[in-house]
């Protein structure tokens, strides 16, 4: 059986990883453009600032794939015959046959749709490639760790529009490395390229688009929060900042950022407005795209429209609770669909079943925690929301409906959302939560206890959040 | 302030004398070179001409170049705790266990041995106890010491640590009390992503630890016969603890005592991390480490939250491959972990923490946890 893996990610390899536990003898093939190594994307930025070393954001050893034996071709796919079962790479290599294929080619970063959104100094912050732009023009060169081994092994057999081609630094053509970056979309990876750019020292501009920070996950008081952590940190907040326009020098280089509201200086750019399924290289193939998204249709055993074609992590469109069509753009889904779509390779019945939303982060320092509808519109929603202003700092905002708790927006502390999601299950009313609280806790020891006032100290319940990111109302599925 | 959690990045890869550089090796001689001049003075006397430890501390009054050595230790763990805690101190965790494992230092393993020989009492050092400070339970030692200080060496290392590592984990001892692991939490927290978390370095660390201790509880036992029946038996008692170099009793202080707990332990802390010593050799932390197999403490770990991004495996001064078992869902108790708490610490998304119960003791006897991996 010749099982062909597009994608050396974290759904690729978690699907490698299980059809070999059952299937040693198994021809596995992984195609990446990419990377030798599968790594964790979500730690380029600890990367970029030498927290780690490049190898010390590889979960296996080196030698895994070699032990395993996974066949690793380093090309870009750029073409899928479902009919003879053929995989067309770039570069003029022979197509590769399977029997079994499974898309697991991820997300690439939403091109800038400004003029000038190509201009040397400009940049996304998602690959391996993205890095090693960010670092030349911040730092002039990778840290002590080193770049991973054949990191460039893979322009033998490219297309000048891949993703993973590197970027020219404009630090590179000016002759002096980058002192005042910006940084266009606030969303995580927008406040992660901040953050690098902050610890090297720099005090970068930060052009979000709305009226607070990550709309679609906080609501104003949190994001004030945020912002202000942003600002003690150095960081040139610009709420409300429509991006019009990159400007360049004459050397080509960019040099400005202008929005609706005035002009900015700037000699490196990083466009963070989110990810796209990585999927233009379908088009054409008999493998059907969702038209909104771009992501791969796939039904809840991750078949795609075309025999023994299978798709998991970010590339795969997938049903939400509420009906929808569109990626699950998260680690621990990928890794939940690798691992359902390896069962599938294996020829057994297996359904992705995604539980109740729950995510996490960190904002800086902040530390974040949601779980279930917040910002989603429920009917008759109301919100309960206490800000701790003690030794610990922290907000907690629980979301209602008809008193029963549907939602929790946790900032500043550490929590085990397993915990919330059971007290989701099991319709838990909000005075009980409340009494419970501390039976979520997963703050580290010897840090204080929340403690929520009582009686008529405790707050009352508000009106909904303001929620420009979803038009409501969504049925609570749990 | 948020009382947890990592505050701002560490640029670790960026510094050369952290990242294994030329710098780093000139650190990690010079370390060599002083604690071979330290422990071989007299020998080291015959190259240099002069013997600088025992002519600074008796310029300075102290009464040998032991106590010298006891003083730079404790200055030395103090800076590195003012580094450590301006890097890591937003926790209450780090700033609890630092200013304690500090405070034993200065006070318990430098101010009272010190003080203690000037009311005729003997030097006596309360933060250590056997199998690591090995000649507290050889015959002529116990028999030298006053009662009360002779059941404190016995009760405390056959009894009290035990017990507590049962109750706390062996973090009470590694990063609370002990100098060895407070030296490295402080001085050598720079060099701590350095330990080596290859599945090859975990297998030494098993043979390696493991062998120590028996060595030492075989040592121990042929002293107490010797004790009792050496008068008869001059032969065996001269292989077993007679004054020559390779007598079993001298080699042991020559190889363990002084090459790896100082020479190795923390001259390749610029290498290879700063707990070489702890993680493969000390006696007392193999100990202790079983009994933290059996015992209460674990590492819980939050269900599903991972992304797999590696800083808690990268800042394990211990080597354990903690990603692994968050990536897995799975709760776990390591030997070999002392409970600094960095892994937790680190996280950025709030995935690891540090706890004990007696239901994790339970948990564990029923799966025969202890007997998987050491």
């Amino acid at each position: 059986m010749r099982v062909v893996i597009i994608g050396n990610g974290v759904a690729g390899m978690e699907a490698a990883l299980g059809v070999r536990a059952r299937q040693p003898d198994w021809d596995v093939t992984i195609v990446s453009e990419e990377s030798d190594h599968y790594f964790s994307r979500t730690a380029l930025m600890w990367v970029f600032c030498g927290q780690m070393s490049q190898q010390d954001i590889e979960p296996l050893e080196r030698d895994a794939y070699q032990r395993l034996g996974f066949r690793r071709v380093r090309a870009r796919a750029v073409g899928l015959d479902t009919d003879e079962k053929k995989v067309f790479l770039a570069g003029g290599l022979e197509p590769l046959a399977y029997d079994r294929l499974l898309i697991a080619s991820g997300s690439t970063p939403r091109p800038g749709p400004w003029p000038g959104s190509n201009l040397r100094g400009t940049g996304h912050f998602v690959t391996m490639q993205d890095l090693a732009w960010y670092e030349a023009e911040v730092h002039g060169g990778e840290s002590r760790g080193g770049r991973p081994p054949r990191h460039d092994a893979h322009l033998a057999a490219t297309t000048d529009d891949s993703p993973y081609r590197f970027r020219e630094a404009a630090a590179a053509k000016r002759g002096r490395l980058a002192e005042r970056p910006a940084i266009i979309g606030g969303g995580l990876i927008g406040i992660e390229a901040i953050e690098i750019a902050v610890a090297a020292g720099l005090r970068p501009h930060f052009f979000i688009r709305e009226d607070w920070f990550w709309p679609i996950a906080l609501e104003p008081r949190e994001a004030t929060w945020i912002g202000e952590r942003l600002v003690e940190h150095g960081v040139e907040v610009h709420l409300d900042h429509e991006v019009q326009e990159l400007e360049s020098d004459d050397a080509g280089n960019v040099q400005r950022v202008r929005t609706d509201r005035g002009a900015y200086d700037a000699d490196c750019v990083v466009i963070a407005i989110g990810v796209v399924p990585n999927t233009k290289w379908l088009e054409g193939s008999s493998i059907e795209l969702d038209e909104r998204t771009g992501g791969i249709v796939v039904d809840e055993g991750l078949n795609t429209s075309a025999k023994d074609v299978l798709a998991a992590g970010d590339c795969a469109a997938v049903r939400w609770f509420e009906g929808s069509l569109r990626p699950e753009q998260l680690w621990y889904t990928a890794r939940d669909q690798g691992r359902i779509a390896a069962r599938r390779l294996l020829g057994d019945e297996s359904r992705y079943e995604r539980g109740i939303w729950y995510n996490s982060a960190k904002l800086m320092d902040i530390e974040y925690t949601t779980v279930g509808l917040v910002n989603w519109s429920v009917e008759r929603e109301q919100s309960w929301f206490y800000e701790e202003k003690g030794r610990v700092r922290s907000t907690t905002r629980i979301v209602v409906q008809d008193d029963r708790v549907v939602g929790f927006n946790l900032l500043g502390r550490r929590w085990d959302h397993s915990v919330l999601i059971r007290w989701l299950e099991q319709r838990r009313g909000l005075d009980w939560v409340l009494d419970h609280l501390e039976e979520a806790r997963f703050d580290t020891e010897l840090v204080p206890r929340l403690r929520i006032p009582k009686g008529r100290a405790r707050p009352a319940l508000e009106g909904p959040a303001p929620n420009p990111a979803i038009a409501g109302p969504t049925k609570v599925p749990f | 302030m948020d009382e947890q959690g990592q505050n701002g990045l560490i640029p670790t890869y960026r510094e050369g004398w952290r990242a294994r550089s030329s710098i780093a090796v000139a650190i990690a001689a010079l370390l060599i070179a002083f604690y071979v001049v330290l422990y071989w003075e007299p020998h080291a006397k015959s190259v240099l001409g002069v013997a600088p430890f025992t002519e600074i501390a008796e310029a300075l009054g102290l009464r040998n170049r032991w106590y010298l050595y006891g003083f730079l230790y404790s200055v030395t763990m103090t800076g590195g705790a003012i580094y450590y805690l301006r890097r890591h101190g937003n926790s209450r965790y780090n700033r609890v266990r630092i200013a304690v494992n500090v405070g034993v230092q200065v006070i318990l393993a430098f101010l009272l041995p010190f003080v203690m020989p000037l009311f005729g009492a003997p030097e006596f050092y309360f933060s250590y106890f056997w199998p690591l400070q090995y000649s507290y339970f050889f015959p002529q030692t116990l028999a030298q010491l006053p009662l009360y200080l002779a059941l404190y060496t016995v009760v405390g290392s056959l009894v009290l640590a035990p017990i507590l590592a049962v109750v706390l984990g062996k973090r009470w001892y590694c990063s609370w009390v002990c100098g060895c692991g407070g030296l490295a939490n402080t001085f050598g927290d720079p060099w701590r992503h350095l330990t080596s978390k290859s599945t090859r370095s975990w297998r030494f660390e098993q043979v390696a630890v493991h062998s120590v201790l028996g060595i030492v509880v075989v040592l121990t036992f042929l002293l107490g016969l010797d004790a009792l029946i050496g008068a008869d038996h001059p032969r065996f008692s001269h292989i077993v603890a007679g004054p020559q170099a390779w007598s079993l009793k001298s080699l042991y202080g020559f190889v363990v005592g002084a090459v790896l707990a100082g020479v190795v332990g923390v001259g390749f802390y610029p290498l290879f991390g700063p707990r070489v010593w702890c993680r493969n050799f000390c006696p007392m932390a193999a100990v202790m480490g079983i009994m933290q197999k059996l015992g209460r403490f674990r590492i819980r770990v939050k269900p599903d939250m991972c992304i797999s991004c590696g800083n808690c495996s990268t800042y394990c001064e211990m080597g354990i491959d903690v990603r692994s078992y968050a990536q897995a869902n799975q709760s776990f108790t390591r030997a070999s972990c002392v409970g600094c708490g960095m892994c937790a610490h680190m996280c950025p998304r709030g995935v690891l923490k540090l706890e004990t119960s007696w239901r994790h003791a339970e948990d564990k006897r029923r799966q025969r946890l202890s007997v998987i991996d050491f």
